[in-house]
This record gives structure tokens, sequence and C-alpha cells, in this order.
């Protein structure tokens, strides 16, 4: 077929090549020299495929493995859980949750409108404005918007329950404060992006945040994912703050009673501890709800203990008196003439409430005497009022747990000419915060020594448990000079201006004040009346500082008739739950029998030391109240937030759940009683 | 027939290079395909197999004298144009084209075995013609490629017709074809080009070649696997990221990449040390063949060699170039790394033609 075929074809050379046949060696030469070419030619191409090669491995190579990696993998974030915020005894102040977060893609939805009914349906409070929104939203085709973020749970089950296209749930943090207002302003608020963006949560962002994780998670080219490398999130330290949840009530109650008892603007109260400088309560009015920060506005959200100024009047002068005592100035039984009642300084007149003619140093605190008080600040002098000035902390922030405090305002005193001398030496002039009042009069009351002020106790972290040490910055007064102040504003409260603030069995220190408030550069007649003390006064537990913005009520607008009484009022809650025993005549031992030893034994009818609040048991865990009083035991188990069921009478012989168990909401715990301690306690040993 | 001493002329050091190629390309079938997740795990046995019966095939066309094959190529010819023809009307349709005929144990793809036959056919033509070809010699033997390659066309196999094309070029070359020819021929598929793209190739064609040039203009559709291939490649690196780590084949980001991008793949697992290797192999085994075509016997000897060496050049120099991401993608094969029975079996055999041509160099 072939030969056929062959045949076909016409060659020019047909004679010559037939007649003779073509020599071998022409057709192999031509072979040879085309088969060399052809070898030159692939040896070519092997080595453009190799510089290519070179270049794609050797010189493209980083870059293209970032490309395999990044169509290969995608990175998420995982959000780490806030860590919570508690009290000193670890009860919860906030806590995180997960809530759950509706979601839409809107370039899947067709039905804009239907979607948008249905889902107002399952919200069922949709108003038109929100509703218009969100179809407005929805209109451009996006990959992904938020329809409403953090719902309630029945409210994402009716969402889900909906199946729609598009439209879909996600879990995300969610702040909870349960006690709602309670230390609102020291703890602050947490922004939808779970960001602190005031208080405790806003200091401590970067320790409670936690570090968020990351999955890496590999996909093929189906978008399958086939690998996850999980860097887990590390959870937010829990920080413990020094704030006691019970103490932080009774002041918020007291103030909030007081703020409107006397009409006022608004208030702050604080309690602190003088020896540790810590914060048991920080009162705040107006306050808001962290819950719905938003639904509050500026001026209830604003911590008014360290953001606000305020002149602090009167009761700055503890300083001056401190200054005039260390300085050994003048012994305080010395005569100080304050006849008239009035007092110029330059173009400025100076006026007391009543004419006193003359009083000792002790009564020109007592009575509070301005004129009395400007004295003293001239025998001063400039240079060592500003000096006190500044040991008892004014005129700059005091405290590292508060980013957002105000330093005060304190002249310069090159800057102080005669009258404003004599402003600052009764309390004018100055700007001062409640919490830099508070901690100047705590140095008084622990005996001279200036201690920084805290909110932050603790911080929880790997489960270890960082302590905040209490911070001795300097011995402002001598203890001696303490006392005598001390003296001094023991009678304020027993004769002078403050004997609304007296407790019966008690020995109290405090100070009222009261200061026009500045308005638009005049001084107004509102007041912000004051109350500054420490109880016992002898080897006190808590300085309370009551401070009422414009109170207009029948009480009038001082802070002796004011201010004093509230502060009683927290002062005696705060002793009771301290139990701290009275300082005057205080209740002989009760003796009671010991039957089993047949021995007669002193009992405590009062716990004979103070009981600091600084509990050994691990918060959050059954505290051991064997051996105690029914009534102490109750009373311990109350502060832990348990309730107690008790059988028999006497003393605890046994309990359940037992000591260092973890503790629910809604521990009862059962409390066996007897008579007879030993008996009971020995029974339980041999069994 | 195969006469004792034939043995000791067999091309040893081919027959290596060629198995080392065949065993490299099993072991990157199963590096890609043997995740069990994916159903496909015994590809890799699949190919051993159609290994074996292309050794035995291998031996057959060694054995017999390449005279007898080609003295019998008419024969060939016609029965190969026969099976193309039951394919085209009753073979088995996978993906679009009736390519094969199902055989049971795998499905036999005769347009495989078409680039022997019409090496023999075209070899018998040339190697018996004297002097240079004619016009009417190069008409008649473009005749002859032309009727299996528009059947394989018609299947359609655009890919493996375009395979026939170099066997009738490079016969014709060697066979003293004059350049001039030639260049008339490269003239006139300028020529035609433009017309072509106009009217004869389908869009997804013309979209591979405008994304060739562009292969980001369509980075998700006919792009992607150009660029594919080139992230496989350049994700090696020197070294490769080892054996059965590799991540763009086994992800399948690279598609079919036990089949026609085995080359990526093996770039990015043995990286570059690896592909000089492979391609250090397939340059030897090229290039001992073009030897053995150089010292046949005769013409006919030569031109079969030529004729069988063409179609498996055309197919790894374009394979490996589209590998590197130099080349639009083509459904083209390595051969003898690539997976599929036929081309294995049919590409042994052509093998054994070579091997048969230069063991007989001195028989007569």
């Amino acid at each position: 077929m072939i030969e056929r075929l062959r045949r076909l074809g016409w060659r020019p050379g047909n004679v010559r090549n037939a007649a003779i046949g073509e020599p071998a060696a022409d057709w192999r030469q031509t072979l040879t020299r085309r088969v060399g070419l052809a070898a030159v030619f692939f040896g070519l191409w092997a080595l453009g495929i190799e510089a290519r090669l070179v270049n794609l491995q050797v010189i493209q190579h980083a870059d293209m493995v970032e490309l395999a990696q990044r169509q290969q993998s995608q990175t998420n974030t995982l959000a780490a859980k806030r860590g919570d915020i508690v009290d000193r005894k670890g009860r919860v102040l906030a806590t995180s949750v997960d809530a759950d977060t509706i979601y839409a893609v809107p370039s899947v939805i067709t039905d804009d409108d239907g979607t948008v009914r249905k889902l107002c349906e399952a919200f069922g409070d949709c108003t038109a404005k929100e509703r218009k929104d969100l179809l407005e939203r929805l209109k451009p085709k996006r990959h992904f918007i938020y329809v409403r973020r953090q719902v309630a749970l029945d409210v994402a089950e009716r969402v889900r329950k909906l199946n729609l296209e598009g439209v879909g749930t996600v879990k995300e943090s969610h702040r909870e404060y349960p006690n709602h207002e309670l230390a609102a302003h020291v703890l602050g608020f947490v922004g939808i992006d779970s960001k602190g963006l005031s208080g405790i949560e806003s200091a401590y962002e970067k320790s409670i945040r936690g570090k968020d994780g990351q999955v890496l998670v590999q996909t093929d080219a189906k978008g399958h994912a086939f690998s996850r490398f999980e860097r887990p999130p590390t959870a937010g330290a829990t920080v413990e703050l020094t704030i006691d949840s019970f103490l932080q009530h009774i002041a918020e109650r007291e103030l909030r009673a007081g703020v409107i008892e006397n009409h006022a603007l608004g208030g702050t109260a604080l309690v602190m501890d003088p020896h540790t400088g810590e914060v048991l309560a920080m009162a705040n009015e107006p306050t808001f709800d962290p819950n719905d920060y938003r639904a509050a506005d500026e001026r209830a959200r604003r911590n008014r203990a360290v953001q606000d100024l305020y002149e602090p009047g009167s009761t700055f002068k503890v300083v001056t008196a401190s200054a005039a005592i260390e300085e050994r100035l003048m012994p305080v039984d010395t005569m100080i003439d304050v006849s008239g009642g009035r007092m110029s300084i330059g173009s400025r007149v100076v006026r007391d409430t009543h004419d006193y003619g003359v009083l000792s140093f002790t009564d020109v605190i007592v009575k509070s005497s301005n004129v009395g008080a400007i004295r003293i600040g001239f025998k001063l002098g400039t240079d060592r009022l500003s000096d006190y000035v500044q040991k008892f902390g004014f005129g700059r922030p005091v405290s590292p747990d508060f980013p957002s405090e105000s330093p005060g305002i304190v002249w310069e005193r090159t800057k102080w000419t005669d009258s404003a001398l004599a402003s600052v030496s009764m309390g004018y002039q100055v700007g001062v915060t409640p919490l830099q009042m508070v901690t100047a009069v705590s140095t008084v009351a622990n005996g001279g020594h200036y201690i920084e002020p805290r909110v932050l106790r603790a911080v929880y972290r790997n489960g270890r448990r960082l302590a905040v040490k209490p911070k001795a910055i300097r011995q402002a007064i001598s203890r001696d000079t303490a006392a005598s102040m001390t003296a001094i504003m023991e009678q304020v409260v027993e004769r002078g201006t403050a004997t609304a603030a007296k407790i019966p069995g008690y020995t109290i220190a405090g100070k009222t004040g009261t200061a026009n408030k500045l308005a638009n550069g005049r001084y107004s007649s509102d007041t912000y009346a004051s109350f500054v003390g420490f109880v016992p006064s002898v080897d006190p537990v808590a300085t309370v500082l009551v401070v009422l913005d414009s109170p207009r009520g029948p009480n009038g607008h001082f802070g002796g008739p004011v201010s004093a009484p509230i502060f009683k009022r927290i002062a005696e809650e705060t002793l009771r739950y301290l139990r701290v025993p009275p300082t005057i005549n205080p209740d002989a031992p009760v003796l009671v029998a010991d039957a089993s030893r047949g021995l007669t034994l002193p009992a405590h009818a009062v716990v004979p030391e103070p009981q600091l609040p600084m509990e050994p048991e691990e918060p959050g865990t059954m505290p051991d109240v064997r051996g105690l009083s029914a009534r102490d035991a109750v009373r311990k188990l109350t502060q832990f937030g348990v309730r107690a069921r008790m059988h028999g009478d006497g003393f605890v012989t046994d309990q359940d759940p037992q000591p260092g168990t973890q503790l629910n909401d809604d521990t009862v715990c059962r409390l066996t009683l007897a008579r007879s301690l030993t008996r009971t306690v020995s029974n339980t040993r041999t069994q | 027939m195969f006469e004792r001493r034939l043995y000791y002329h067999i091309d040893w050091a081919l027959l290596i290079a060629i198995f080392a190629l065949c065993a490299l390309g099993v072991a990157m079938i199963y590096s890609t395909t043997s995740d069990p997740t994916r159903g496909n795990s015994h590809l890799y046995v699949t190919q051993l197999y159609a290994i074996g019966i292309g050794a035995v095939a291998m031996v057959c066309t060694l054995s017999i004298d390449y005279r007898t094959f080609t003295d019998k190529s008419h024969l060939i010819y016609i029965g190969l144009l026969a099976l193309l023809l039951y394919v085209l009307f009753l073979g088995t349709v996978q993906m679009g084209a009736r390519r094969w005929i199902p055989l049971g144990v795998f499905n036999l793809q005769p347009s495989e075995f078409a680039k022997a036959g019409v090496a023999l056919v075209l070899a018998k033509y040339f190697g018996e013609t004297r002097g240079m070809p004619s016009w009417t010699d190069l008409a008649i033997a473009g005749g002859l490629t032309c009727l299996p390659l528009a059947l394989i066309a018609k299947e359609p196999d655009l890919g493996t017709a375009v395979t026939l094309i170099p066997v009738f070029l490079a016969v014709a070359y060697l066979a003293g074809m004059q350049m001039r020819i030639l260049g008339y021929m490269a003239l006139s598929l300028v020529l035609i080009a433009p017309v072509a793209w106009k009217f004869a190739l389908k869009d997804y064609q013309k979209s591979r070649i405008s994304t060739f040039i562009d292969p980001s203009q369509d980075a998700k559709g006919a792009g992607y696997q150009q660029i594919q291939a080139r992230i496989t490649v350049g994700s090696g690196g020197l070294k490769g990221k080892g054996y059965m780590q590799g991540t763009q084949g086994q992800l399948r980001f690279l598609p079919v990449a036990h089949n026609d991008f085995i080359f990526s793949v093996l770039a990015e697992e043995q990286g570059f040390a690896g592909v000089l290797v492979a391609l250090g192999l397939y340059l030897f085994v090229i290039l001992r063949s073009l030897e053995a075509a150089r010292l046949a016997k005769d013409r006919l000897g030569s031109y079969l060699v030529l004729g069988v060496l063409a179609s498996f050049t055309f197919q790894v120099v374009y394979n490996i170039t589209m590998s590197a991401g130099l080349a639009p993608v083509k459904g083209l094969t390595l051969p003898l790394m690539s997976y599929g029975g036929s081309s294995m079996i049919a590409t042994l055999a052509a093998f054994g033609l070579v091997l048969n041509v230069r063991m007989r160099r001195f028989t007569n």
C-alpha cells in the first residue's frame, strides 16, 4: 500500500535516484547534521527551563511560598474571655458571658423587605427608624453586617428558628455587671468590642482583656478546612478590688438617701482603710448602670471621687492645723483673736459665722473659724503651708488605679499672694478631689503616714495571686502631731460643728467643710457641704468622706447638718460590719459555763480585735465556721453570700459543705450546733 | 527471532533511564493521591500494572525486527484507523470526550497508540523514498498523518491529535525536507492563526491562550492553573518541601496534579534538585534516542526512531515548559511520569522500537 502511495509522488530527481540509488552517506550526512541541530535545540531548551526554575525556585521562592500559604490558610481571631472583677471578698462585680450576636450577609439575601420584616417580628421591639436603617444597610451587597449585637438568648433563638437565608448568629463575649449600679464608677464599663472604656475596666484593660488567640485554618482549593492550628486565647486576669461590696452598698445607699433628702445635685462618699490606703467604698451620685452605660448621660458616668474638683473649705483646715502643730508654731491652747468675726485682706473681707471673740487654737478648728485659720496660715507663711499641702498629696494625681484622675489645682507657691495664702488656709483657692481629701485625712488617722490610695487589691494571673502591697509614700506629719490633730478633730464631733456625726459608744474624729461653689467666676450661694472623719478615733478602721454638691434641702447647706449625718450612718454600719467594739465604756465580758470542764471560762461577748477585712479564706470557697457561735457563724456565712440552716443551738460543731468547698450562688450551709463545744468536737475527732 | 547476541546490544543505559522515570512517576503519583480520603489512592497501583504491561509490550516490540513492523505498517495503520473509528462511535464518554475503549481492568485509549502507528507508516514511506522528499511526498505523508489526527481531534482530544504533527515534521525534516518548506509552513501558520482564532478555536481554547499572556486576567478561571503551576514550582525552592509534604498538589490547588502537572509536583516536593534529576533523565533519553537514530543501520530505522521520539519529545518539552508556567495550559501529559495506562504502554512499546533499531544496527 505504501509502495503504491509512493509511486503517486512526483520526484524531480526520480531518474537519477532510481538509476544509481542514493549513496548511503548522503542521507546519513543530512541526518547527522539535523540530529545534531535537534540535540542543540533540546540542550538550549533544557537550559531555558533550568533558568526559569532557578528564577521561580530560588529568586522568587519566598514570594511563591507566601502566595501558597496565603491561599491555603486563613487566620481567625479567637477573642479572649475578659477576666472577672471581684471585690475584696471575692464577690463578683463584673463578669463575662457569651451572648449571641445576629449578623447578616447582604450579598446572599434576595428579599430585603421580607428579611427585615421577619427579623423585626423576632425582635418584637423594632422602631420604624431601626427598620428603615436595617433595610438601608442590607442594600449594598456586602458580605457582612451586624444586625444586632449581644442580644438576649430567647431573641437569638427566635432568629435561629426563622432559618433566614443569609442571617446567622455568632457568640460574642458580653460584659455583665450583676450588681448593676454597685461600684459602677470604680468598675467603669466595656464597649461593644470588649474594650474597657472607663474605670478599672480601662485602667487594667491589658490584664483584664487577656490575649486573643488565633486559629490558623488550612483549607484545600475548595475551601474545606483540613487542619487547624490553634493558639488558644489566654483568658484575662481576675482583678480583685479593695472595694467591699457590703460597705459599697451602704455608702451608695446612704449617699443616695442623703442626696435626695438634701435636694443635692450629686455627691460622693468614700470609705478608706487609713492604714493601708485601700478604698473600701467609693460611691457617687448620680450613678449609672454599667450594663446599659449608653443610656446614662456623661454626667452620671463621671467618677466624681477622682475626676471632679471641689474647693474643700474648712475640711482643709486639717492641713493648715497639722502644719502649724508639726512646725511647733504654737501650743494647741494658744489663744487666737478672732474678734469681730471678720477680717480684711486687701480689698477682701472674710467672715465667720459667729463672732467668737477669742478662741484657742483647738477651738479655731472645732468652731471652724475662718479668721482663726487665716491667722494660723499667715503665721505659717506661704512656703511652709505649701510644703504641707504637697505632703498631704494635693496638686497631683494620687492613685495609679485611676488614669483619668484629676491632679487637682494648687497654685505655684511663687504666685501666692496674701489673699491666696488666706484662702488656702481655710480651704479655698485649691481644687481637690474627694480621693485626695480622704487620703489626706487618713494620714492623720494612721499616725502621719501618707499612703497611696488604691482600689486594686490583687491580680490573679495563671492561678497565682499577685497582691498589691500598701505603699507608704512619706511620713507627712509626726505621730505626735497626728495624735494632737486627732484630739482636736474628736472635739469637732464632740462639741463643735459636727455633733450630728456622733455615734454612741465610739469616739470619732472629723471635720466639717462648707465651701461656696464657684460658678462663672463668682461664688454662689450653693455649697459643697462635706464631712470627713475617721472611726474610731483611736486605732481607726475607716476614714469616711461625704461631699454633697449644692444641697438645698431642709438641712440647709452646711457640712455639719448635711453631710455629718450621712457620715454617721455610713460609719455606724462600717463599725458594725467590721465588728469594732465600742471604744467608750466597752461592755464587760460575759461569763459562760463550760459544762464539760466544770470550769468557768470567759467567752467573748464581742470579738476583741477588730476583724480586718483581710480574710484568709480563698474567695469563693466555703469558710470555716466550726467553733463559732451561731450568731458569728451566720454573720460570717452572710459575708460570703451563703445562707445558713441551723440545727440545734449553741456553737457550731459541724458544717456541710465542708470548709474550702467551691461556693455557688445559692449555696445553703447546714450547721449542726451543740451547747457543749468540746464534747462534740472531741466526738467528731474520735469518729 | 531474538538472537542471543542481540541481547548484548540492548541499550541498557536508555532502558534504565526510562524505568527510572517510570519509578519517579509512580512515586509522585503515590504522593499526590495517597490521601485515603480522596478515594483514588489506588492510582499508583494501576500505574504499576500499566508499567508491567508496558514492559511486556516493550519486549514484544523489541524482539521482532523493526523491519517486520514497518513491512506490516499499512496493516497496523488500517487497524489503528478502525480502532479510532470504533472509539468515535462506540467508545466510553468521560469528561465530555469519547476517547476510551473499556477493557475491564482499564480503559484503552487508541489515540495513544496512533503516535507509534503513524511513526511506523511515515518511516516506511520516507525510509524507502530515494532522495529529497518532494512536494507530493510531503502531501501524501501529510495526508497519512492527518487522517488519524482528524479522527482523534473529533473525539475531541486536540492535545493528543497535535502530537501527531511533530511525528510528521520530524520524519520529513530529517528525511531532508528543504528548510524552505519548513519556512513556508511557519509562514502559513502565522497567516492562518488569526483566521483560526476567529473561526476554528473554541472559546475555552481562546481563553487558554489569552490567559497565558496575562494569567492574572482570570485568576480563578482559565489563568488559575497557570498561576497555581507557578506557585507550586516556586514554593518548592531549592530542596523542596519533602516527599508527600507538598501542599499545592496535596490540597488540590493544582488540578490533576498526578496527571498533567506531575512535574510541578515534583518541583514542589523535591525542589530544584529533584527537577534537575528528572530533566536530566529526560534529556538523556531524548539525546540517547537521537544517537540511536544516528547510528541506525538504515534510513528506515532512523526515521522510525525519530518518528517515535518526535511525539514523545514534543510532549516532554511542552509539558515541562507548561509546568514551569511558560506555556499555555494544555491537557498534555508528561510521558513516562504522568498517570495514564494507555500512554504508559504506548510509550514503553515505542521505546521498544527505539531499542530495537539500536540493537539491530549491526545485523542484516
